[in-house]
């Protein structure tokens, strides 16, 4: 017998709540805490940020929910300044030798080092947000492969070094493909449709106009990269895919950016927490799930317990966002 | 009373709406099953965890002590108003507090609040961290920063290794209580130009060099610099410089590009007001310098007119970081005007009249 679940197939939008007023006073509360414990609190800061914009962002009427904690996080910290003050310490103490080998290989350690370290904090950070979102109880699970992915990602910068950057069109589109299809919404998953050659495009477009069109192209850029992101995700449910679909057009775009940049401009940077606010309303109004997801059926599977965070640190002292 | 609640047994993703009903120790919560049979479920307060939701309108609990976790989500506003009005530990907590307590005048507390601090630190803690770090730094680490500093430099410097000498047998006779070894460099560069490494080492450019008429227009120049290195002003403003940026990297760097350049103009602004203090404190440590080796003062307005008259056509790389000439001219003058004995260092003006001769015949060789 089928069971006919009593819902909801139809088309699903994202809504985002967070006000701007609400968010500034948590905002504002964790600089002044950050400042005045010398950077300790930015853990305990960080996670209260995110779990306001987690817990803002509803979907078929619930909300989503992020479950990590600043004691997660801030261990991760540490982790991370641990290495990072390590290897200053070891390039400095190879300047002070002012021997020219010892600098150079020093040098070459540290960034090498720190090139190497990517794709250990990418595979870190996605495992550990995902062990820490969940939406209606159902947690998000990263399977993969820390070895696998290292190796692709070898492989990916060694190709775009000597490609002089041509191939790093496909090496990100081969991150995102392996990220999405090893992960998991309860018995939902993933995929990345999108292929290099489009990145590419739409790459190749941009530099090629951006100058000539003094930067104004730059709207239609953002346009076509977010939809290249969002456009090729797909979610399979019991063996059905069911498409995502980013419908902001260049208008949109001209609009968000705009007034962010004078909010920012005009009240030298205050304006900041509003701005998120402003941002994710804007974004989550145009993402779209198309027809064909039963939210009222997705089963849990086991539950990746990672409580690690380094890897997430490690991104954010990159000051790359997973968000 | 009986509260409305969303519930999710944490097994699939399936919501029920359930009526929720509470007593001092637990919560009962009842909805009906997949055989539509009505089920009660009981959570033990202690046990119950606060999904900190940080906004107006929705509560969230989660509950168990393993894997897979129940949940409800409520925006009933009799339930939201219950938990506002509890007092146990599991279901408040302080984020929440404070933002329900908070009026509109909170937030600006919160802005006065950060801008006090970034003020404070800005203009007293850093300043005086930052010149105590180079006041204490020990004499060997500073003449090891110079070296560094030195090494980099020199490799896009033309020095000139007998002109050097000559200086250096005139800064030999120089009288100073100096901490630091001083040593001279004459650069061969267009420029007029000179400037002081920390640890001791001074570059003059050869074209300024060529311009200088007496001895304490000599001393003069040397003067300034050595009061550079004695003072150890580039560590200071170095020091000060690096804090000020890393502390408004940390402040602005989190938000933005736009804010952080408005940061860094105005961090920049500052910083240039700080080394033409600097620059007066050199100029004035300079005259005592001159006093004590017994040369005419006015040497140093006299420097001042030569570097006057040459900037107006070339780049004024020399003007841009000191205090106007004008202006130094005029004080320094007032200080010279002083001296009622004009006296003459017989040593030095020797030393100086070897260095012109020995100047002007490989200037004409080359």
């Amino acid at each position: 017998m089928e069971i006919i679940s009593d819902s909801n197939l139809e088309k699903k939008r994202f809504r985002y709540f967070g006000k701007g007023t609400e968010f500034a006073i948590i905002y504002f509360k964790n600089i002044i805490l950050t400042l005045l414990t010398l950077g300790i609190y930015y853990p305990w800061a960080k996670v209260e940020l995110l779990k306001y914009h987690y817990q803002s962002t509803e979907l078929d009427k619930t909300r989503f929910s992020f479950h990590a904690t600043g004691n997660e996080v801030f261990r991760g910290f540490i982790k991370v300044y641990a290495i990072v003050i390590l290897l200053y310490a070891f390039l400095i103490y190879a300047t002070q030798t002012q021997d020219p080998t010892m600098l150079l290989v020093a040098t070459s350690l540290f960034y090498l080092f720190f090139i190497l370290l990517i794709p250990f904090a990418i595979h870190g950070a996605v495992r550990y947000r995902a062990s820490r979102s969940s939406w209606k109880g159902i947690h998000f699970k990263y399977l993969g492969n820390r070895k696998d992915f290292f190796i692709l990602c070898l492989k990916g910068f060694f190709l775009s070094i000597i490609t002089l950057g041509i191939y790093s069109a496909w090496f990100q589109v081969d991150i995102r493909k392996y990220v999405l299809s090893h992960l998991r919404f309860g018995d939902v998953s993933f995929k990345f449709k999108g292929n290099g050659g489009d990145l590419f495009w739409i790459t190749l477009k941009f530099i090629l106009l951006f100058y000539i069109t003094l930067g104004i192209y730059g709207f239609w850029y953002y346009k076509n990269i977010m939809r290249f992101y969002i456009d090729n995700i797909e979610i399979t449910q019991n063996g059905k895919p069911i498409k995502f679909k980013f419908t902001m057009n260049t208008g949109d775009v001209f609009e968000l950016l705009v007034i962010n940049f004078l909010l920012i401009a005009f009240t030298l940077g205050l304006a900041t927490p509003w701005v998120s606010v402003r941002t994710f309303q804007f974004m989550f109004r145009f993402i779209e799930i198309e027809e064909g997801l039963d939210t009222e059926i997705i089963q849990q599977t086991t539950h990746d317990d990672y409580d690690d965070a380094s890897g997430d640190d490690f991104m954010d002292f990159l000051d790359f966002d997973l968000l | 009373m009986a509260f409305n609640v969303h519930y999710f047994d944490g097994k699939s993703s399936k919501m029920r709406t359930a009526s929720l009903s509470t007593n001092s120790l637990s919560w009962k919560i009842s909805f009906e099953n997949k055989q539509n049979v009505t089920e009660t479920i009981s959570w033990n307060i202690a046990k119950i965890k606060k999904t900190d939701v940080h906004t107006d309108g929705i509560v969230t609990f989660t509950y168990g002590d393993r894997f897979p976790f129940q949940r409800i989500e409520s925006t009933d506003a009799s339930f939201i108003n219950y938990i506002k009005n509890s007092q146990h530990k599991n279901l408040t907590n302080k984020v929440d507090i404070l933002l329900q307590t908070s009026k509109k005048s909170t937030l600006f507390y919160l802005l006065v609040t950060i801008v006090g601090i970034a003020i404070g630190v800005y203009f007293y803690v850093i300043p005086a961290v930052a010149s105590n770090f180079a006041k204490n730094l020990s004499k060997e680490n500073v003449i090891s920063f110079g070296n560094y500093v030195f090494n980099i430099l020199s490799s896009d410097l033309e020095i000139d290794d007998q002109k050097s000498q000559k200086l250096q047998s005139f800064v030999d006779e120089i009288e100073i209580d100096a901490t630091f070894p001083i040593e001279v460099y004459v650069v061969k560069s267009e420029d007029f130009n000179a400037f002081a490494i920390s640890g001791g080492k001074i570059v003059v450019f050869s074209s300024l060099l060529d311009k200088i008429q007496n001895e304490s227009q000599l001393l003069a120049l040397l003067g300034h610099e050595i009061s550079h290195i004695e003072n150890r002003h580039v560590l200071k403003n170095v020091s000060r410089n690096l804090s000020g940026a890393i502390f408004m990297s940390i402040l602005f760097g989190d938000i933005n590009g736009i804010a952080t350049i408005f940061a860094e103009n105005a961090h920049l602004f500052s910083q240039l007001s700080y080394t033409r203090k600097l620059e007066t404190e050199a100029d004035l440590f300079g005259l005592e310098i001159m006093k004590k080796n017994q040369v005419d003062l006015s040497g140093m307005p006299a420097l001042f007119e030569i570097l006057k008259d040459e900037t107006k056509i070339n780049v004024p790389t020399y003007l841009s970081n000191h205090p106007m000439l004008k202006d130094r001219i005029e004080y320094t003058q007032k200080i010279a005007k002083e001296q009622s004995i004009i006296p003459e260092n017989k040593i030095l003006k020797k030393r100086w009249v070897a260095i012109k001769a020995t100047f002007n015949n490989m200037n004409k060789d080359e």
